[in-house]
């Protein structure tokens, strides 16, 4: 019994400092992680399972991340079977029942915004990899963030009864920032001539984003969603790029370059390579991080 | 006795932890009820329960309108995640091959290696469901179908069931979680044809360290020719006490270095009772490394893994005791999103007079190498190139197979 004692004793010194019970708040995404950071401010303590440097497709499942949801009051996930092919075994495995799914510290962010690409007919896996329940790639748009951003206040809120009003204050705040700079940049689109508001993608990464910017993707350079691009598809890519006028490539830092590149040469073009996400470990805002996509991708429509 | 009190105790924390689990679903960043409060809340938690018990004669149509009503709605949007996994391969061999591993092509000409159908979904906010079943050409096999507790309190975990016991680090998987084609030879001569498995329970507990600690128990039947083969195998003498069960114990340790290479350690045990006489007994023991050099955000997600597993057997047989032991050890390497290759050695040593393979009298030495095509993440193709010394013939047996995995349905998420 003593021994069982010394041992939890030595244990609580690997809790951290200051033990006000803060809301343990884990994220799969880095934007999502910033999100629930800065609405959340002192009351949350947030761990994003995700680096910004991996496909959230494909993240490793380490078992250290079963740790953090063991551990965790409340999941927030991007949804859309985005995370469907690493994130259930570390559910099942963390033996928590707060953050299974349907549990009341459990927010899918999608339902809280309008879907693209919903496939209208029977999804075949002969088309790619296609998500049942639509494109799960909104979390690059400033219009679906600003309502992930309210919905986190409201989810928080329900966890955290009494920090509720604080939640809703920053919600709002932070809300009212995303929509100004929404309009800014999409006005600064709209100054261009149409054909220089068409891009070429690497995967169907952006149909938000472009939704939000105004802009039309001419092409894919992958053939199917997850299918690698194979010779006849580049080429095809190519002339609908030449026949277009379309001379912007916009990808993220996870995707094979030398492809995009190379296309972009052959018609004096530029590629545009998007951060995934927030870079919380840098000290990144969630409005620097989407300056830096929605500037990236104008500069280089601009020039 | 002592295992009894052990085994009544673990029983005890987990029926006492299904009924405190749901009441244990409070955020610690709020402030939890006062005691009296707290109070008064149950025992109006236990007259609602009281109340919804079913009156002893419910009227029929009563009945039949609540099942009408709420049933289908709820049925519609509900998803079960299932998928098939077709593996067939060509093969060709120089001579037997003497293969052991219940799935792998063990003949020159077309082998089918089995369709697998897997079955995982939440039962409800407590339960989730786990099924593999396996079609072979001829017939069905239930490999696993198993509960699996999600929320119990103090990091722990209940499973129940048919299930794969954590025996090392393949022993968990199926063949389409493999890099190689057929299943290590220390597997099947050890574990089993379809490895360690068996009808059980297992309590499993995650320790509060800041690194990732879990142990494992479980007790599961000790007889099965597939497996359980160095226990009661094919000769099921039946339950007499206590110790006529397989006992399996396992600790797995997980060190990440940095964000780039991940290290899985993990130690095994299993005992249990053997069929070549009364009161004699089999243990094995097992170590298992897992390194891994994974740079995140590779555009072509890039890997280099290492796996080295590891067993000793001790059998009680009449008049001795038989030691051996056996292990392999491979390197693969994921190139691009689409290719991989792989190689692998095996060692596994063999006793003259050994009564379950009374023609492996001594070692044997298995090098394979395997290159992999993934046309999609759902498609892989397979080439791979085995040379089996076995020390009792004259001759090498040389082989090629050409393997094709199909998968369809739901996308099966990987493990680490």
């Amino acid at each position: 019994m003593r021994a069982t004692l010394v041992f939890l004793g030595m244990l609580s010194f690997l809790a951290p400092e200051g033990a006000v019970a803060r809301l343990r708040v884990a994220a799969t995404l880095p934007t999502l992680g910033a999100v629930v950071k800065e609405v959340g401010g002192d009351r949350v303590e947030v761990s994003v399972l995700a680096s910004p440097e991996e496909d959230p497709h494909y993240v490793d499942p380490r078992p250290n991340l079963i740790l953090v949801l063991n551990r965790a009051d409340a999941l927030v996930v991007n949804g859309l079977d985005l995370e469907v092919g690493w994130l259930p075994p570390l559910q099942a495995q963390a033996r928590n029942g707060r953050i299974q799914t349907g549990a009341p510290g459990y927010l899918d962010a999608s339902t809280l915004i309008p879907r693209l690409d919903v496939p209208t007919t029977p999804v075949d896996r002969a088309q790619g990899d296609i998500h049942p329940g639509g494109n799960p790639h909104y979390l690059f748009d400033a219009r679906s963030l600003e309502r992930v951003v309210r919905g986190v206040g409201e989810f928080l809120g329900r966890l955290d009864p009494e920090g509720a009003p604080e939640y809703g204050r920053r919600a709002e705040t932070l809300a009212g920032s995303l929509e100004a700079f929404q309009r800014e940049q999409a006005a600064r689109i709209a100054a261009l001539p149409v054909e220089k508001r068409r891009v070429v993608s690497y995967h169907r990464s952006f149909p938000y984003l472009y939704q939000w910017l105004g802009l039309e993707e001419v092409a894919t350079i992958e053939p199917r969603p997850g299918i690698p691009p194979d010779p006849g598809h580049v080429a095809r890519v190519l002339a609908t790029m030449k026949a277009t006028g379309a001379r912007v490539i916009v990808q993220e830092t996870w995707q094979p370059r030398n492809t995009s590149q190379t296309l972009a040469r052959l018609v004096g073009g530029t590629v545009v390579v998007l951060p995934g996400g927030v870079d919380l470990s840098r000290g990144e805002s969630l409005l620097d991080h989407l300056r830096q996509v929605a500037g990236g991708v104008i500069h280089a429509l601009q020039h | 006795m002592r295992i009894r009190t052990v085994i009544g105790t673990c029983v005890m924390l987990c029926l006492t932890g299904i009924s405190r689990g749901a009441l244990a679903q409070e955020v610690p960043g709020s402030p939890g009820p006062e005691d009296a409060d707290r109070r008064a809340l149950e025992e109006a938690l236990g007259a609602d329960r009281a109340a919804a018990r079913p009156p002893a004669a419910m009227p029929p149509a009563a009945m039949q309108t609540a099942s009408t009503t709420v049933a289908p709605t709820a049925a519609g949007g509900i998803s079960l995640d299932l998928s098939f996994i077709l593996d067939v391969a060509g093969a060709w061999y120089s001579q037997d091959p003497a293969t052991i591993g219940g799935h792998d092509p063990n003949r020159t000409g077309f082998n089918f290696q089995g369709l697998e159908l897997a079955i995982q979904s939440n039962v409800d906010p407590y339960f989730r469901f786990v099924g593999t079943m396996v079609f072979s050409q001829f017939g069905v096999e239930v490999e696993e179908a198993y509960g699996q507790t999600l929320s119990l309190p103090g990091g722990l975990q209940v499973r129940a069931g048919q299930m794969l016991t954590r025996f090392g680090r393949i022993n968990g998987t199926h063949p389409h979680q493999w890099s190689f084609v057929d299943q290590p030879l220390v597997v099947g001569k050890f574990l089993g044809s379809e490895g360690s498995r068996g009808l059980g329970a297992e309590l499993s507990w995650l320790t509060p360290l800041p690194w990732f600690l879990e142990v494992s128990a479980s007790m599961t039947d000790a007889a099965g020719e597939c497996c359980a083969r160095s226990f009661l195998g094919g000769r099921d003498l039946g339950i007499h006490g206590i110790g006529d069960f397989l006992y399996t114990a396992a600790i797995r340790q997980f060190f990440p270095f940095g964000r780039d290479w991940s290290l899985l350690w993990g130690l095994s045990g299993q005992w249990g009772p053997n069929a070549s006489g009364h009161g004699n007994r089999t243990e094995i023991y097992g170590t298992d490394l897992y390194l891994r050099y994974r740079p995140a955000g590779h555009p072509e997600r890039m890997a280099l893994s290492w796996t080295v597993e590891g067993f000793y057997r001790a059998r009680q047989v009449p008049g001795t005791s038989l030691r051996d032991y056996g292990g392999y050890a491979q390197m693969v390497w994921q190139i691009t999103r689409r290719w991989e290759t792989g190689v692998r050695y095996e060692f596994v040593s063999g006793l003259p007079g050994d009564p379950l393979d009374p023609e492996w009298t001594d070692h044997r030495q298995r090098a394979a190498v395997q290159a992999t095509f993934y046309p999609s993440h759902d498609s892989r193709i397979r080439l791979q190139g085995n040379g089996d010394w076995m020390a009792w013939r004259q001759k090498p047996v040389l082989g090629a197979i050409l393997n094709l995995e199909l998968a369809v349905g739901a996308h099966g998420a990987h493990t680490f």
